[in-house]
C-alpha cells in the first residue's frame, strides 16, 4: 500500500469531537447506577466544569480562527466553521443529556435518600420562606450590587463564569410601562446551597442561592416593580495568547493577560428554558450572541455546585470510602532514601502508592548536608505544597535550589507566580520557563557528594509534582541514581537554563527537539520487525493521541502487521477498523474514580522489550511546543511491574470503553467473565504490596529448604 | 582518598564553556558537568579588533552565572582560561579586568602554543587508545574558531606542529561578503583552505607517512556524538566521506536536519568539516579517531599532573623537546654539539641547585635554549646571535608559552652578545624583572656550556663537575688539547661569576 494512503482526511477523527465524546463517557459515569450516588453527583460535576473550560479555550480559538478568516481545515479535514457547528450541535446534546440525568435520575434518588433540593422558590413552605428571607436580609443583602441599565449608566462588565440574575423592571406608579435592565451578581463568595431547616421526618433541604436572590428581587430595586427575573450565565473567550516575543517581562505579561481574562468575547450564553422572551431578546443584543450558542437549560446553571454538595456533611453511605494511598515497602517512612534507591531503581504507581516518597526525596535532600544542590521543574502545584516548603528550606540551608516554575500553565499562573515569588525570595534560583515553550516535564535531580564522588538522584515522572491531585491522578514515578541517567538529567536543567544541549544523550529524550523522531523511529522499527517476518507489538497508554505524523506511523505499523493496543483516556483521532489501515489497532478508554493519567509506552522489538514512561502525550503540543521527557525503564523487574499494570489496563471490563469503527464508544461485553476493575484492582494490589512480608528468620516455622532438581 | 572538584572555564571565539570535573587518583578525570553557552567573541575580535560592550556584558554573565554553578558543586579549585578571541582583541587586559571585577574570576589569556599544548594534553589524557594511534604516523587537527593547528607525530614522538590561521570564525568572517554572492560556498571554502594547506603539505607533510588522524573541535565532537551516541568515536577514511557527502548535500535547512540537531551555525560547521576532509586526503589517513574532549579536559589534565594527584605515562616534556630538536635539524644545527652542550648545561644546572634555586621548568628551558641557540647560523653566519634570536621568537614550541619563549629567544641572544641593563632589556619586550633574572641564568649556564665545546669537537666527554664553596669545578677527562676551550672560558666564566658569585673552572684529568 502506497504511504500516501494512510493521510486521507476521513481516517481521522476532529479533536473536539472526540473530546466531547470523552466528557459523554464520563457523563456515563454520572448516570451508572451501580456507582454510589454522592459519586455520580461527582461526575456530572465535572462534565460541567470540563465542558466550562472546553467552550473558553477550544470554542474560543475556533471562533477566533473563524474572526480570522483561517480557512485551513483539520486534521479530519473539517474547517473551523464546520467544526463548531458539530460541536454545537454534539454540545446541546449533551447538555441535554446532562440535565436529564440531573432531573430524572439524580434530583429523584436524592430526595428518596433525605436530601431535597427545591428547585423553585415558589414551592418553598412558609416555615421555609421566613427563614429564606431573613437568611438573605442578613447574609445576602449586604453583597449584592445591582445594577440597572438605562441611558446614562451603560451595560456594566459581566465577569466570565459567573452566574447573574437579570431583570426586567418598570417604575412604579408610571402610566406608560417603559422597561429597563437591571442584573445582579450571585455573589461567589457566598456557599451556592442554603441549608433550610430539617423537614419533620429529618429529611434536609437546601435551595440554591440564585433562587433566594431571585425571591427577594424586589428588595433590591424598591421603586419598580419587578416584569420578570432569571438567571444566566456567560463563557468567554478565555485563551491567553502572549506575544511573548514582544513581552519584556513575562511575568509581568501574564498579569496582565489574567485581567484581561474577564474581557474576552462572550462564546456561549446559558439561560434557564422558561426565561422571559424579551429579557432574552436583550441580553443576546447585549452579548452579541448568535441562537446556535444560547443554551437553554432545564435547571440549574452551573452545575460544578454539584462537587460542593459531594462534599457535605453526612450520606457517607452513598460515598466511595475515602482512598488510602498505600505506603511504598521500599521506602519505609524512616528511612535513608537515598540508601534505598543505591539499592536500586524503585518505581512508584500513584495514587495507589503514595506520593510521599516524592515529598520525602525533596525535604530529605533539603537537610542532608551531603546535598550540594536541587534542581526541579514545577508546572501545576497544590495550594499550601510540601514541596514548595522543603524548597524554600533547602535554599535557606545553603543548598542551591533551581526550580523552573512554568508561568504559562493554564489556569494556574496566578497559583505559580505567588510561589515562584516565594522561592525566590527564600534564595532559590527561579528561571520563568521558555520563551514559546511550556515546560511540562516532571523532573527532580538532587546532586549529592559522597565519599566516591558526585553522585545524582533523580526523580521522573507523568505527573505533577502536586500532592493533592497525586490523590486522584493515575500517574508512574521513577527514583533512581544511574549514573548515565543522572548525566541526563543535569542536561536538562542546563539547558532549562539557557545553555547549549549536550553532545549525546545517554538515555532521556526531550521535546520538542528529538522526542517526535524518536516516538516515531520506535513505531516504525515495530513496522520493519513485522515486515521481515517477525512479531509487532506496540501497548501506549496516554491521556490524548491527535498527532497526525504518529497516527500515520501507527497506521503503517499497523497495516504491517503489529499489534497495537491502545490505551487512550481523552481525545483520540485515530480510527480503529480501517480496512486495511487500522484493523490491528484496538483503542480502550478508561474512565472510572481515578483520573487515568499516566503515560506508558511499550515496544516489543523482536523480543528485547522496551517500555518507556513520559510526560508527553501523542499530541503536537507535547511533542512540539513543550519540553517534555521520555524516559525508559530498564530494570528487568520495573520493565514487568509496568507491563503488568498495562495488561491488567487491557483486562479491564467494569470501567473501560472500547472505540467503535463508527467513533462511539461501547463498554466491554463481559459476556460472563469475572469482572475486572484495573483501579480497584491496582488499590487491592498496592495494599498487599505494603505488608511486610514475614522475615523467615523471625517466623517460628522453619521451612527446610526444598532439594534442587 | 583524595577528591578534587575542578572548574575549568574556556572563553573560546564561538563559546564559553565549563567543565566540572572530578579528579582523583582512584578514578582518574571524571566529568560532572559541561555547560555550553554560545557566544560570538570572534565576530567582534576578528572584524573589529576588539570586543564590543554589549558582547562583554553578555560574557560577564554567563560567567557570573558559571561562578554560581562553581558554588553548587563546591569546586576546589578553578583555571579560567581564553583564547584567541580576547588574546586578539586591543582591550585584552581591560577585558580581563572588568570580569576580575564583575565575577571575581581570574582568567588568563593562553598563547596559541599553550593552548593547543593543552588539547593536546587533553587528548592524551586518554591514555591507552592515545599511546596506541601514536605508534603509527599521526596527525593531530586542531580546528578552533581563530585557527587550526596541525601535529605530527612519528613513534610516539611529536615531530612537528604548525598554526594555520583557518579558524572557522575567520573564515566565515573573511568570507561574510561573498557569502551572499554564492550558491557553491562550500567550494569558495575548500578554495581558500587549499592554497594555505598545499604551503603546508610541501614544508612540513613531505612525504611523511600518516596513517591516524585525531579530529579535535567542538563541532565534531558534537556531530560525531550524535551521530554514535558515544564521546569518543573512531571513523574509517570512508565512513568520513559518506557523513561528509551526508552532512553537506541540501539545503541549509536539509543540513542542520542531517545534523541532527546541531542548530547552531552551520556556516561553522561546514568549514571545518571541508577541513578535516581536505587533510584526510592530502595525508592519506586511513582511520579517524574523535576523543571528543576540549580544551577543558587539557586544563583539568595539567591540573591534576601539577598537583600530582595523578601521573601520565606519557612523556610531555619529552614532546616540547622532541619539538625543540626538530627546529634546530629544519636550520641544519650540529646534532653532536647540540648533544654535547645539553650534556654539559644540564650536568652544571644539576650541580647548582641549591645555588641558582631554579625548578625543573627552568631547566626544560635552559635544554631548549641550548637545542635552538645554534639555528640562526642557518641564515647568517655573523649574525647568529640576532637571527636565532628572530628565529625563536617566530616558531611556535608546542608547550611553551609566549613569555617562555621569549626568556629562552633573549637567553640565546646573550649567549653571544654583551648582557644588557634592564632598563635597556625591557625595551620592546614583555618580560619583567624576575624573567631577566632568569634570562641572565640561562644565559650564563648555556655560555659556560657552549664554550666548552667551542670547537664542537665534543672534546669534553667525561666530565665530572663538583661544587667547592665558591668555586665550581669542571674537570675533564680527555687526552686531547683542550687550550683553545680554556682560552676562551675565561671570559665566558665572568658573567658566570657576576650572575651565581661562583666561579667555573677548567681542570684537565690527564689520562696515565
Amino acid at each position: 500500500m502506497e504511504k500516501n494512503d494512510f493521510i486521507k482526511t476521513e481516517y481521522y477523527r476532529n479533536r473536539e469531537l472526540s473530546w466531547l465524546a470523552f466528557n459523554e463517557r464520563v457523563l456515563s459515569e454520572a448516570r451508572d447506577k451501580n456507582i454510589p450516588l454522592f459519586e455520580r453527583l461527582k461526575f456530572l460535576s465535572i462534565t460541567a466544569s470540563n465542558l466550562d473550560e472546553f467552550f473558553m479555550i477550544r470554542v474560543a480559538s475556533l471562533k477566533d480562527m473563524v474572526n480570522a478568516g483561517y480557512t485551513k481545515k483539520d486534521i479530519a479535514g473539517l474547517t473551523a466553521q464546520e467544526q463548531l457547528d458539530q460541536i454545537g450541535e454534539a454540545a446541546h446534546k449533551l447538555t441535554g443529556l446532562q440535565y436529564s440525568t440531573y432531573s430524572r435520575s439524580l434530583l429523584p434518588m436524592l430526595r428518596q435518600h433525605g436530601l431535597n433540593i427545591i428547585q423553585e422558590h415558589e414551592a418553598l413552605t412558609e416555615e421555609q420562606a421566613k427563614y429564606v428571607d431573613r437568611y438573605f436580609r442578613d447574609n445576602v443583602y449586604p453583597v449584592l450590587t445591582p445594577m440597572a441599565v438605562d441611558s446614562s449608566r451603560p451595560f456594566p462588565l459581566i465577569r466570565n463564569k459567573t452566574l447573574n440574575i437579570g431583570a426586567l423592571l418598570s417604575k412604579k406608579n408610571q402610566e406608560e410601562k417603559e422597561l429597563e435592565f437591571a442584573t445582579v451578581q450571585v455573589p461567589s463568595v457566598l456557599p451556592r446551597i442554603v441549608p433550610l431547616p430539617h423537614g419533620k421526618d429529618g429529611s434536609r433541604n437546601v435551595i440554591l442561592l440564585e433562587e433566594v436572590i431571585e425571591r427577594n428581587m424586589q428588595q433590591l430595586f424598591l421603586s419598580y416593580d419587578i416584569i420578570c427575573a432569571s438567571p444566566y450565565r456567560v463563557m468567554r473567550n478565555a485563551d491567553l495568547t502572549i506575544e511573548e516575543d514582544e513581552a519584556a517581562d513575562l511575568l509581568k505579561e501574564i498579569q496582565k493577560q489574567l485581567k484581561k481574562r474577564q474581557w474576552g468575547e462572550v462564546i456561549r450564553l446559558e439561560v434557564e428554558e422558561n426565561i422571559d422572551k424579551k429579557l432574552l431578546k436583550l441580553l443576546r443584543k447585549e452579548f452579541d450572541i448568535r441562537d446556535e450558542a444560547i443554551y437553554k437549560i432545564n435547571g440549574p446553571l452551573d452545575l460544578t455546585f454539584l462537587m460542593k454538595m459531594y462534599g457535605m456533611e453526612g450520606f457517607e453511605d452513598l460515598k466511595n470510602p475515602k482512598h488510602v494511598p498505600a505506603p511504598v515497602k521500599e521506602l519505609p517512612s524512616d528511612c535513608d532514601i537515598f540508601e534505598e534507591i543505591r539499592k536500586g531503581d524503585i518505581l512508584l504507581h500513584h495514587p495507589y502508592q503514595t506520593f510521599d516518597p516524592v515529598v520525602k526525596f525533596v525535604r530529605n535532600a533539603a537537610v542532608d548536608p551531603r546535598v550540594l544542590a536541587i534542581k526541579q521543574t514545577l508546572y501545576r502545584v497544590s495550594g499550601n505544597s510540601p514541596i514548595i516548603a522543603a524548597l524554600a528550606q533547602a535554599a535557606e540551608n545553603g543548598k542551591q535550589v533551581s526550580v523552573l516554575v512554568e508561568l504559562k500553565a493554564r489556569f494556574d499562573e496566578e497559583n505559580n507566580i505567588i510561589w515562584a515569588k516565594m522561592l525566590e525570595k527564600a534564595g532559590c534560583h527561579v528561571i520563568y520557563g521558555l520563551v514559546g515553550l511550556k515546560t511540562h516535564s516532571k523532573i527532580t535531580l538532587v546532586v549529592r557528594r559522597e565519599e566516591d564522588g558526585i553522585r545524582r538522584y533523580v526523580h521522573l515522572g507523568t505527573g505533577n509534582y502536586n500532592d493533592s491531585t497525586a490523590k486522584q491522578y493515575t500517574d508512574i514515578g521513577l527514583l533512581t541514581c544511574s549514573a548515565p541517567i543522572g548525566e541526563d538529567a543535569t542536561a536538562v536543567f542546563n539547558m532549562l537554563s539557557g545553555y547549549s544541549e549536550p553532545a549525546v544523550w545517554n538515555r532521556l529524550c526531550l521535546a520538542p527537539i528529538w522526542l517526535k523522531k524518536r516516538f516515531l523511529q520506535l513505531i516504525k522499527r515495530e513496522k520493519e520487525h513485522a515486515e521481515q517476518g517477525g512479531e509487532g507489538h506496540i501497548i501506549a497508554k496516554m491521556n490524548s493521541l491527535c498527532d497526525r505524523d504518529v497516527i500515520e506511523a501507527l497506521y503503517a505499523a499497523s497495516a504491517a502487521g503489529v499489534k497495537i493496543e491502545l490505551i487512550v483516556r481523552g481525545i483520540c483521532c485515530l480510527k480503529v477498523g480501517i480496512p486495511g489501515v487500522s484493523e490491528n489497532i484496538s483503542v480502550r478508554s478508561i474512565v472510572g474514580n481515578f483520573l487515568e493519567h499516566s503515560r506508558i509506552y511499550y515496544f516489543y522489538n523482536n523480543g528485547q522489550e522496551e517500555v518507556y514512561c513520559s510526560s508527553a502525550d501523542w499530541m503536537p503540543r507535547n511533542l512540539e511546543k513543550r519540553v517534555e521527557i521520555l524516559f525508559p525503564v530498564e530494570s528487568e523487574k520495573l520493565k514487568e511491574e509496568l507491563i503488568h499494570i498495562l495488561e491488567i489496563e487491557l483486562q479491564d471490563n467494569v470501567k473501560a470503553h472500547i472505540l467503535q469503527p463508527d467513533d462511539t464508544y461501547v463498554k466491554v461485553d463481559r459476556r460472563g467473565r469475572s469482572a475486572l476493575n484495573s483501579q480497584d484492582y491496582f488499590v487491592e494490589e498496592a495494599r498487599e504490596k505494603a505488608k511486610t512480608e514475614e522475615n523467615p528468620v523471625n517466623s517460628r516455622v522453619f521451612i527446610p529448604e526444598e532439594p534442587a532438581e | 582518598m583524595q577528591l578534587i572538584t575542578f572548574a575549568s572555564i574556556e572563553i573560546s571565539s564561538y563559546e564559553v564553556g565549563m567543565k566540572i570535573l572530578e579528579l582523583s587518583s582512584k578514578y582518574g578525570m571524571k566529568e560532572i558537568d559541561y555547560i555550553r553557552h554560545g557566544l560570538d567573541l570572534g565576530k567582534d575580535a576578528y572584524v573589529h579588533g576588539e570586543v564590543g560592550n554589549e558582547m562583554l556584558e553578555e560574557l560577564c554573565e554567563i560567567l557570573e552565572d558559571f561562578t554560581r554553578i562553581m558554588k553548587e558543586y563546591q569546586v576546589d579549585d578553578y583555571r579560567a582560561c581564553a583564547t584567541s578571541a580576547i588574546r586578539d582583541s586591543r582591550n585584552c587586559l581591560l577585558i580581563l579586568d572588568k570580569i576580575r571585577v564583575r565575577t571575581g574570576l581570574e582568567v588568563e589569556i593562553l598563547s596559541n602554543s599553550e593552548q593547543r599544548f593543552l588539547g593536546y594534553k587533553s587528548i592524551a589524557s586518554n591514555e591507552e587508545s592515545f599511546q596506541k594511534i601514536i605508534q603509527k604516523g599521526t596527525a593531530i587537527v586542531d580546528v578552533g574558531g581563530g585557527s587550526i593547528q596541525i601535529s605530527l607525530f612519528d613513534k610516539d614522538v611529536l615531530v612537528s606542529t604548525q598554526n594555520l590561521r583557518l579558524g572557522i570564525v575567520r573564515i566565515r568572517e573573511r568570507l561574510a561578503q561573498v557569502e551572499q554572492r554564492t550558491i557553491h560556498f562550500d567550494e569558495i571554502v575548500e578554495e581558500m583552505i587549499n592554497n594555505e594547506l598545499s604551503s603546508y603539505k610541501r614544508l612540513y607533510l613531505k612525504d611523511r607517512e600518516i596513517k591516524h588522524m585525531i579530529l579535535v573541535g567542538d563541532y565534531i565532537n558534537q556531530l560525531a556524538g550524535r551521530r554514535r551516541g558515544e564521546k569518543s568515536v573512531s571513523f574509517s577514511r570512508e565512513e568520513y566521506q559518506k557523513l561528509y557527502q551526508e552532512v553537506l548535500s541540501g539545503s541549509p535547512q536539509e543540513m542542520v536536519e542531517r545534523l541532527g540537531g546541531v542548530t547552531e551555525n552551520i556556516s561553522l560547521v561546514m568549514p571545518a568539516l571541508i577541513i578535516y576532509r581536505r587533510l584526510i586526503e592530502e595525508t592519506g589517513a586511513e582511520r579517524l579517531w574523535i576523543p571528543g574532549l576540549n580544551l577543558c579536559d587539557g586544563l583539568a589534565y595539567d591540573y591534576a599532573e601539577h598537583k600530582k594527584i595523578f601521573k601520565s605515562s606519557h612523556n610531555f616534556e619529552n614532546d616540547i623537546i622532541e619539538a625543540a630538536k626538530n627546529i634546530a635539524k629544519r636550520y641544519q644545527s650540529n646534532k653532536t654539539h647540540l648533544a654535547g652542550t645539553e650534556y654539559l648545561a644540564l650536568t652544571i644546572f644539576d650541580k647548582m641547585k641549591r645555588i641558582h634555586g631554579m625548578s625543573r621548568r627552568e631547566r626544560l628551558l635552559l635544554q631548549i635554549a641550548v637545542l635552538l641557540h645554534d639555528c640562526g647560523k642557518y641564515i647568517s653566519m655573523t649574525r647568529t646571535a640576532e637571527c636565532s634570536y628572530e628565529i625563536v621568537m617566530s616558531t611556535e614550541i608546542i608547550g611553551l608559552s609566549h613569555r617562555e619563549r621569549e626568556i629562552i629567544a633573549n637567553a640565546i641572544r646573550f649567549n653571544t652578545e654583551e648582557f644588557v641593563s634592564f632598563e635597556e632589556f625591557s625595551m620592546g619586550c614583555s618580560l619583567d624583572r624576575n624573567d631577566y633574572l632568569l634570562t641572565a641564568k640561562i644565559s650564563a649556564i648555556l655560555r659556560v656550556a657552549n664554550s666548552m665545546d667551542r670547537s664542537h669537537k665534543q672534546k669534553f666527554k667525561n666530565v665530572k663537575v663538583t661544587l667547592k664553596e665558591r668555586e665550581l669545578i669542571v674537570v675533564v677527562d680527555t687526552v686531547e688539547d683542550i687550550t683553545l676551550e680554556q682560552g676562551l672560558f675565561s671570559h665566558k666564566a665572568d658573567f658566570f661569576e657576576t650572575i651565581f658569585s661562583i666561579r667555573p673552572i677548567i681542570r684537565q684529568k690527564r689520562q696515565v
